[in-house]
């Protein structure tokens, strides 16, 4: 299984709280999220242009966010506005942090794979959703995805390869498979109905972790068999 | 304050490598730059612009590509 360019959960989004950053990855690309003071959150590069130093490391200034290292400041757009060193230069235009398109759907932030000025294809639809939890597994994101797909992990409903539904006790849950590198995959899941606390669908999900990270796939023909790894 | 100035590097370079290395920070900076000699070791290149991104420019030079080693810069007034 592979997938293509499109939109992938990276995070819960009531985790990022205005004036934070977090570094995340995608398809093994360094992206840094943040949350300005207005609460809209934004996914870039994780690069600061001036010396490459992660962002995710540095610290947001109102709507800006400033590198740890030596203080430039870029705005929502990515334009750098300040530089410490030059306090009265006028910034030109083409200092600025590559972007990716990012909203937040579902009580996720979503960002499109792909460093385009816009997505190609639309973004996840909102909906009500109360967040549950992120698992970071130490398995490559296609076993993860070919293992949910074929019910290794118990019964899915496969709405894209990224985004499944289950139901646990009555309350209705979306995974979205977060491809994070070549061998991790993250896993972030949200209550979409139901009556159940998030508590207990984290134990579910700390079982699910189990199974996706010892289950081993067997393809025979076109069916899966899944079975554990002898202890 | 808008510049101009024309800065000479001397050191061991790869000519390509180092005039592609400068035309992209040139160019991130947003300075005009006209290259004059590109050689094995010297360059010489004219660059116009603010003098704090100028400045910059120079610095980001001094370090270069991984495969050029700068060994000293001069500005056209300090030539005089």
């Amino acid at each position: 299984m592979s997938f293509s360019a499109g939109w992938y959960a990276v995070a819960i989004a009531g985790g990022l709280e205005p004036g934070t950053s977090a570094g995340t990855r995608l398809f093994d690309k360094e992206l840094v999220i943040w949350r300005d003071k207005d609460g809209a959150s934004h996914a870039w590069e994780d690069r600061c242009p001036h010396r490459g130093m992660r962002l995710s490391f540095g610290f947001v200034r109102g709507n800006h966010i400033a590198c740890l290292y030596h203080g430039w400041q870029f705005d929502e757009a990515g334009q750098c506005r300040y530089i410490p060193a030059h306090p009265k230069l006028d910034v030109p235009d083409t200092i600025k942090v590559a972007r990716y398109p990012s909203v937040e759907a579902k009580g996720l932030i979503w960002v499109y794979s792909e460093m385009v000025a816009e997505a190609p294809v639309p973004a996840p639809e909102d909906g009500a959703a109360t967040p549950v939890r992120s698992l970071y597994l130490e398995r490559d994101p296609a076993t993860v995805g070919f293992i949910i797909e074929n019910g290794g992990a118990g019964p899915f409903e496969i709405l894209s390869d990224s985004l499944f539904a289950t139901n646990v006790e009555g309350a209705e849950l979306l995974v979205a498979l977060q491809p994070f590198t070549d061998d991790r995959t993250a896993l972030h899941i949200v209550i979409t109905s139901g009556d159940i606390a998030p508590a207990k669908i984290a134990v579910w999900a700390e079982e699910l972790r189990a199974v996706l990270e010892t289950v081993r796939p067997i393809s025979s023909g076109d069916a899966l068999l899944a079975e554990r790894f002898a202890s | 304050m808008r510049d101009t100035t024309t800065m000479v590097f001397l050191g061991r370079f790869v000519p390509e490598s180092f005039a592609e290395f400068m035309r992209h920070r040139a160019a991130r900076l947003s300075l005009e730059a006209s290259f004059g000699t590109i050689g094995p070791e010297r360059i010489e290149v004219e660059v116009g612009g603010d003098e704090d991104l100028i400045d910059m420019f120079e610095m980001a030079c001094s370090l270069g590509p991984i495969d050029c080693l700068v060994l000293d810069i001069y500005r056209e007034a300090q030539l005089r």
